[in-house]
């Protein structure tokens, strides 16, 4: 498929986003965060230890439960049109190739996250200059933290729309989901399992580095291994999912 | 030579054993409004969404504009338009919107929305979210659609279904005026023959996955045109009185039946027989309706 096809699928995509309730959702995890951060009280935390303290307060719901909720929310809301009355069988019967379908559905999905990521580093700024913290916001623990959270997203996005794919249903995929994102909150704790389960990814990657006090079960390991489990299971899902769309009947 | 744009040879799908289409040999040629018909379940939209690409055929092949499906999908789909069972279309998008999100994909020019939903008289509603469409406009709708990418071949699904008897009519002008106006070969399909006997010029008809009958529209007519029934006061006389005349007739007890039934024929006939002595009680005319013949020919080898 050309770039130019791509392109084209891409912006039907955006089009199609344009005046949906899908941007109501963006900005609740952010705005959830900031209000966590304007209520963090840093009275008894040392200087040097301020920032740290207020990014983690930020960003733990964030990255714990809601950024990979909202994963699962948009990889069903991209697919949300086509399982209604038909809606695949008339995107495939255009001159389309899937992989070009799924692709953009994918990229759509990664790029409603980045804005949430955004968002959320908009979040960390005013919060940060609420509580009018010496040498403001450190970026160089920011910016990490926030990327490595958007790419940990990947491949739970990847899955989730293979799953929104395979189901032919809007709430089936997000119900998983939300089961299986609740016991991240254990499983972060877990050496053993954490770095496996595709869930607790974006907070092993977004709060292992920001130093926060996250010195515990599977935040202590290496950002090199998070790394590869994160690669690994996004190339097993998007293929999975690939291979499930070109076999797909419609 | 007629150019073939849809040749199927063989075209098989089977699920878990069971054929649901099984050696189809589909001919439709350029510029023909093609009614594809069977009764529910009868394997009209498994065939539809091969011919599409939708779902691979377990066997036999599939030409369309005399290239094979299997390798040229794309190119192939770049000239076809279609809709297939309901419309889709995105609620909370306006019409434009909705054509738009297609027109980004299949890269057609900008004024080609605005052309289409004139061709199927949406302009006025261009503006509104579709949610609010009634059936027949969100039909009307889904055609547009498929004539964004302005196809040569225009593949319809029961277009008409679950549409009130004025918007059935519209639409069968709409795909009427296609092959005339716009040079698009139309594949329609219905479970109903009355639907499709006043716009097709060829039918297939198929019944639990297998073609039983493909021929012209002109054809089918004529396998079912009626007869005249005459009462009269002595069948086994009268039978010879027109005979001598050059009528055929057959009596079955008291009634005489005559093969034609256009109206000189019939006078002359009845002429004949009043003129030799004959009193003529009834003369009816003997209908099997296309309808009924349609039934006949998807109701065969069905169990009761």
């Amino acid at each position: 498929m050309k770039l130019k096809s791509f392109m084209g699928l891409l912006a039907s995509e955006r089009l199609k986003l344009g005046r949906s309730p899908i941007w109501l959702l963006v900005p609740v995890s952010p705005v959830i965060g900031l209000v966590i951060g304007l209520l963090t009280s840093l009275d008894g935390t040392s200087a040097a230890e301020q920032y740290a303290v207020l990014q983690s307060a930020v960003l733990t719901l964030h990255a714990m439960l809601l950024l990979p909720i909202l994963t699962g929310i948009f990889a069903s809301f991209v697919c949300r049109f086509e399982h209604g009355g038909g809606g695949w069988k008339s995107m495939l019967s255009l001159p389309v190739t899937r992989r070009g379908l799924y692709l953009a559905k994918f990229v759509t999905v990664a790029v409603l996250l980045g804005i949430t990521q955004l968002l959320t580093m908009a979040a960390l700024v005013l919060a940060t200059y609420y509580h009018d913290i010496a040498g403001g916001i450190d970026w160089a623990i920011a910016w990490p933290s926030l990327l490595s959270g958007w790419v940990a997203c990947l491949p739970l996005a990847a899955l989730q729309l293979w799953a929104s794919i395979g189901w032919s249903s809007f709430a089936a995929p997000l119900a998983i989901n939300v089961a299986f994102t609740l016991p991240n909150i254990l499983i972060v704790n877990s050496a053993d399992y954490g770095p496996f389960y595709p869930w607790a990814q974006p907070a092993l990657a977004m709060l292992s580095v920001s130093g926060g006090g996250m010195d515990f079960g599977a935040f202590t390991l290496p950002i090199e291994n998070v790394l590869i489990t994160i690669g690994g299971s996004f190339v097993v899902f998007l293929l999975g999912g690939l291979v499930h769309m070109q076999r797909k009947e419609i | 030579m007629k150019e073939w744009i849809i040749e199927t040879s063989g075209l098989s799908k089977r699920y878990k054993g069971r054929y649901a289409v099984s050696n189809l040999n589909l001919k439709i040629g350029r510029g023909e409004i093609f009614g594809f018909l069977g009764p529910n379940g009868a394997g009209k939209t498994t065939t539809i969404r091969m011919l599409l690409g939708l779902i691979q055929p377990s066997g036999g092949n599939i030409q369309i504009f005399g290239q094979p499906l299997r390798r040229n999908r794309l190119q192939i789909l770049r000239r076809v338009g279609s809709l297939v069972e309901y419309p889709s279309y995105y609620g909370h998008l306006s019409a434009t919107d909705n054509l738009e999100a297609i027109r980004r994909i299949i890269d057609a020019p900008k004024n080609r929305i605005s052309e289409v939903l004139d061709i199927v008289g949406l302009s006025k509603e261009a503006k509104r979210p579709v949610k609010g469409f009634s059936l027949g406009m969100k039909q009307r709708l889904g055609i547009a659609s498929a004539l964004l990418g302005s196809p040569e071949l225009l593949v319809l699904d029961e277009p008409t279904n679950g549409l009130d008897p004025a918007g059935i009519l519209e639409i069968r002008e709409l795909i009427k005026a296609m092959p005339r106006e716009h040079g698009i070969t139309v594949l329609i399909s219905s479970h109903l023959l009355s639907e499709v006997e006043q716009m097709a010029n060829t039918v297939g008809i198929i019944r639990q996955g297998e073609m039983v009958f493909q021929d012209s529209m002109a054809s089918l007519r004529e396998q079912a045109h009626g007869s005249m029934a005459l009462r009269v006061s002595d069948s086994m006389k009268a039978m010879r009185v027109l005979a001598q005349s050059g009528i055929p007739s057959q009596h079955e007890g008291a009634l005489l039946t005559i093969g034609q039934t256009d109206d000189e024929y019939v006078a002359r006939a009845v002429r004949e027989l009043v003129a030799s002595g004959h009193a003529v009680y009834r003369v009816e005319e003997r209908r099997k309706s296309l309808e009924e013949l349609f039934l006949r020919i998807v109701g065969e080898g069905r169990g009761l």
